[in-house]
Order: structure tokens, then C-alpha cells, then sequence
């Protein structure tokens, strides 16, 4: 079993790489540029492609495609990011495959699971072809501790593309301090919160169990109240925190999905109804703006 | 400048039954357009309008994406004409064969300098087949893209990315992907909805585009309702002082 695995972050590969050892024995990490020239922690041997000058990280694909056939992996993992499915996508073009994308589990025969059908079922699949292109999500394959890198690194000459996009500018986003996938405790707010300023009781429950600020869809999407990189469930995070505590969310499966696999799940909701009461190991049916000034004194002390 | 808007025929969401084993029951589930869709089309109508040009829209897919309905709904949105390949050997198409189905129909209506897709589909969200589409066309492709300004035989498009917002110029023809956030696709008037019945619709087989089915390069194990997590559902009622003192002491607990 050969295992190439790919990422635009350090973090990411090393994670990768690390987890990819319950597919197979052998694993390879491809840096792009700065990345990791100097070795990659969790690989065996690193593919070191030397900085380019006036391209974009897509620009790298035919030369990995070159190293793909090259090698012949059994799998190639693709850390979960926008740049990195534009360019699965067009490597599984030129390898006749597919990308099975966002996985929340791949077991070591290949399998994977990943939510259809905007949550509500799962499905099992994997790869019919000789290499399989499985992009894989912040946290899914965590948890082993990386192997110091003592391997070989290999450069591999640039491929120049035949098709050239021009870069006109690039901004960064404000940054979001926030990382939720590692989060132990999130508090997750929903409709149920009346006005923007109210996130502030929000934020001072947060701090005041030592977690971080999640919401569902709505307030990222229609609201803006939050950055669209916090909503959590379908084509958002998929979280799996000691504690969650869901503040004025109803409990729609396309949130649910976000963090049933979470360890301890809690619920405040003035309606009686809402599902989430379902899914939560403690609730409480009342006014969030009765009970979590009441959470922030009592829990913060 | 002539462009095609892919999209993708999809159950009703809303109409999928969870049997008592766990998997989907489709029977009554009505077709629509991918919701991501509406706003590719949209994207493709609000770039004729603005600098003209033709919009045609494409779909691939079962034979009964061959629907008066649908056909219905997304002309009466702008595209002056839908082309479907509709066949029974295109059911649960992975994203691979849905690419090579586009790329086949694509090249038999030829005479394109954009094509627009959707980010991903309702139903699988994979976000993949404009990316693959791209690369089997040999043309420049990107995903993720939030804005399209159309220039002299060029576009310029505004790629919103986790971190970071690029602004990127793309010689045509070309194959983009586009976010819901692109527009607000639009509600059709009545006068749009009339006018749609008229518009030319062209159905064809795998057969008429010159294509064998493709071999499946995905093997689906099964698809099924989650497993319910099981949970205390330990809910305390109202939030009187005492209820809410009951309820802390609980979670306090788990919040040590």
C-alpha cells in the first residue's frame, strides 16, 4: 500500500500523513514550494516541488499528475480546502478517477463515509479505480502522534501548464480566530438569539467555560451576524467537541449532523418541540436571555 | 459571448422518505433543479443582459430529467434554450461520468466561450464536476467563484477562498464554478413562465453524443439514515430561578 497525501498547510499534512498509516505502511508527503522542503513529520519521504515564480498552487497540478503516474499511489489523500478540490478535481480527470470528498471516516480498507442528501442519510463508498482520491476533513483522521521525519526528500522538476490563469490580485480575509474542529467546548447559537449585540452573552458564556463560538446556517448566511466559516452542519464544520451547548437552535438534521458526534450535547430552547431536545443529553425549555446570563454567573466562577 | 450553464436534476429534499431499515425511499420524491444551480443560472442571465450574447442550459443525467416541467422552470430563468442527455444508463452517475456526459453533450452543441456550473449538487455536494469538466476540456477552470465581469474575450472573476479573496483573469472559453453567493436567483414572472413554454428544448441519448457509458469509478456500499445518537434527553421545564438552578447543577458536571 502507497499512500501520497497533499495539502496547502503544514498542519494539515502532517495529520494526514500520520492518520494515513491505518490504510498502509508507507506514506509520502508532497510539499509545494515553501511548505516542508526540509521533511515532513508523520511521512516516510517527502516530493519536494521548488517554489515557482508568477504561478498559483494550481499551477502544480500537472506536476503532481506526473509524480501520480509516476508512482502509481494506492490512495492519495487531499487535505479539504477549496484550492485543493479544484485541483483532486482536475488530477481525477487526467487519472479517469473520481474524489470522494469531505469523508468523516475512512476505515483502513478504504472506505469512506460522507453525508448526502444535505444530512440526511450517509453514505459508504470507495474508489472502484486503481488509485483512489479521498479528501479528508479538519480532525477526521487526528489523533496519532506524528513520527519525527527521517526520510528522503526528493525534488521533482516543475511541469509547466498549458493552460495558464493570470493572477490579478489577491487579498486576505480579515482572519477568523477562531478554531472550532479543535475546540473541546463550543457554544453553538442559533435563531433563537433576537439581535446581533446579543452575541456578546454569547462570547461571555463561551469564555466563561473556556470554549469557542460556533452557529447554525441562518446566522452565518442570512443574518452575517457571524463569519460564514463558524456555521456548523452540512457544507459547514463538522465538529466532534467534549461539550456542545446549542443555544436557541431548533435541532434541523442539516445542523444535527454537524455535531452528533459530539461527546456531551446540551440544549436551551424556549420551544418544547424543538427537536434538538431529542438529541441532547441535558436541556432546559426556557428564555436564553434568562438562562444564560444564570450559566455565565454560575459557570464562570 | 455564448455561454452553457450546467445543471443537475435532483430529488425534492423534502419528499425523501427514511424507511424503517434506514434507507431512502425516493419513490414520491419529485425532481427539481440543484439549488446551487438556480445560481449559476442566474450567474448566466445576468451576463446576457448585461453585455448580450446567447445562454444555454445543459443537464446530463436518468431519463427522467426529461421532464415538461422542469424544462419549464429553467428557461423561464434566461438560458433561450435547454439541451438534456437524458438516459436510463446515466442514473447515480459518479461525478467522473457526469463530467465526460457534459463534456460530450458540450462539444456536440460546440460554438461556447463560457460554461457555467453550480459549486456542488443538493444532493451530493461532491463539488467536483466543474473542476473535472475543465480539465477534460483543456480549459482554464476554477471553482469557488463569487463574481464574473465580462471583458474582451477574457473574464475577470473573484475567487473567494478560506482565507483569502483572489481576483483572477481567465481566457476564453473557460469553465467556472460558482458559489451561492454570487446572486439571489431570481423569482420568475409570469410573463417569463408563459414565454419558457415556447422556448426550444432538445433531448438526446447517449447515443446522439457519440458515448458508451463510462465504467463506474465509485462502488456505493450503501446509503443510510444516521444511526440517533443515544442521549440522556434529561430536560428540565421552564426557567423559573429554581428550574435554571436545577439545570446548571446539572451541566456543571460536564463542565468541571
Amino acid at each position: 500500500m502507497k499512500i501520497i497525501v497533499l495539502a496547502e498547510r503544514y498542519n494539515a499534512l502532517v495529520e494526514l500523513c500520520s492518520g494515513a498509516r491505518k490504510l498502509g505502511n508507507w506514506v509520502e508527503a508532497i510539499s509545494i514550494g515553501s511548505l516542508a522542503p526540509q521533511g515532513v513529520n508523520g511521512a516516510d519521504k517527502v516530493w519536494s516541488i521548488p517554489e515557482q515564480d508568477g504561478v498559483m498552487w494550481e499551477d502544480y497540478t500537472e506536476t503532481i499528475a506526473a509524480l501520480l503516474d509516476k508512482e502509481k499511489p494506492n490512495f492519495l489523500l487531499v487535505q479539504a480546502t477549496k484550492r485543493c478540490k479544484l485541483v483532486a478535481g482536475r488530477l481525477s480527470a487526467m487519472m479517469g478517477a473520481s474524489v470522494i470528498t469531505d469523508v468523516m471516516e475512512l476505515s483502513s480498507d478504504g472506505e469512506t463515509k460522507r453525508m448526502v442528501y444535505g444530512g440526511t442519510a450517509v453514505r459508504r463508498e470507495k474508489a472502484s479505480t486503481s488509485i483512489a482520491i479521498v479528501m479528508v476533513g479538519p480532525g477526521v483522521l487526528a489523533g496519532e502522534a506524528p513520527v519525527e521525519f527521517s526520510g528522503e526528500v526528493e525534488t521533482l522538476s516543475f511541469i509547466e501548464p498549458k493552460v495558464k490563469i493570470k493572477v490579478v490580485g489577491r487579498e486576505q480575509k480579515p482572519k477568523i480566530s477562531v478554531d472550532l474542529p479543535n475546540a473541546k467546548r463550543v457554544v453553538g447559537v442559533g435563531r433563537g438569539l433576537g439581535k446581533e449585540e446579543d452575541l456578546a452573552m454569547v462570547h461571555q458564556l463561551a469564555e466563561a467555560i473556556n470554549g469557542e463560538v460556533g452557529c447554525s446556517r441562518p446566522i452565518a448566511e442570512g443574518e452575517k451576524w457571524m463569519p460564514k466559516e463558524t456555521y456548523i452542519g452540512v457544507s459547514g464544520l463538522m465538529l466532534a467537541p467534549e461539550v456542545y451547548i446549542a443555544l436557541g437552535i431548533s435541532g434541523q438534521v442539516q445542523h444535527m449532523v454537524g455535531i452528533n458526534r459530539s461527546k456531551v450535547v446540551i440544549a436551551v430552547n424556549k420551544d418544547k418541540n424543538a427537536p434538538i431536545f431529542k438529541q441532547a443529553d441535558y436541556g432546559i425549555v426556557g428564555d436564553i436571555y434568562k438562562v444564560v446570563p444564570a450559566m455565565i454567573a454560575q459557570l464562570g466562577k | 459571448m455564448n455561454i452553457i450553464t450546467c445543471f443537475k436534476v435532483v430529488p425534492e429534499e423534502q419528499d425523501i422518505i427514511i424507511k424503517s431499515n434506514g434507507e431512502l425511499s425516493f419513490e414520491r420524491a419529485k425532481t427539481t433543479i440543484s439549488n446551487y444551480d438556480l445560481n449559476s443560472i442566474e450567474a448566466g442571465t445576468q451576463l446576457i443582459e448585461a453585455n448580450g450574447g446567447t445562454l444555454i442550459a445543459l443537464s446530463v443525467g436518468a431519463a427522467n430529467i426529461d421532464d415538461s416541467k422542469l424544462k419549464k422552470n429553467v428557461l423561464s430563468r434566461g438560458p433561450e434554450s435547454v439541451f438534456l442527455l437524458a438516459d436510463a444508463q446515466l442514473e447515480n452517475s459518479d461525478t467522473h461520468q457526469t463530467a465526460l456526459a457534459l463534456k460530450a453533450a458540450i462539444e456536440k452543441i460546440g460554438n461556447y466561450d463560457l460554461i457555467l456550473c453550480g459549486e456542488g449538487s443538493a444532493d451530493l455536494y461532491a463539488q467536483q464536476v466543474g473542476n473535472q469538466l475543465g480539465q477534460l476540456l483543456n480549459l482554464p477552470t476554477v471553482n469557488s467563484i463569487t463574481k464574473i465581469t465580462e471583458g474582451k474575450g477574457k473574464v475577470v472573476v473573484e475567487r473567494t477562498l478560506e482565507d483569502e479573496v483572489e481576483t483572477l483573469e481567465l481566457d476564453l472559453p473557460a469553465v467556472v464554478s460558482v458559489t451561492s453567493d454570487i446572486n439571489l436567483s431570481r423569482i420568475p414572472s409570469l410573463k417569463q413562465i408563459l414565454a419558457a413554454g415556447k422556448k426550444p428544448s432538445t433531448v438526446w441519448s447517449l447515443a446522439d453524443v457519440n458515448l458508451t457509458k463510462p465504467a463506474d469509478t465509485i462502488e456505493i456500499i450503501e446509503t443510510k439514515a444516521p444511526q440517533q445518537v443515544e442521549r440522556k434527553q434529561d430536560v428540565v421545564e421552564g426557567d423559573s430561578e429554581d428550574a435554571i438552578k436545577k439545570f446548571i447543577e446539572k451541566i456543571a458536571v460536564e463542565l468541571k
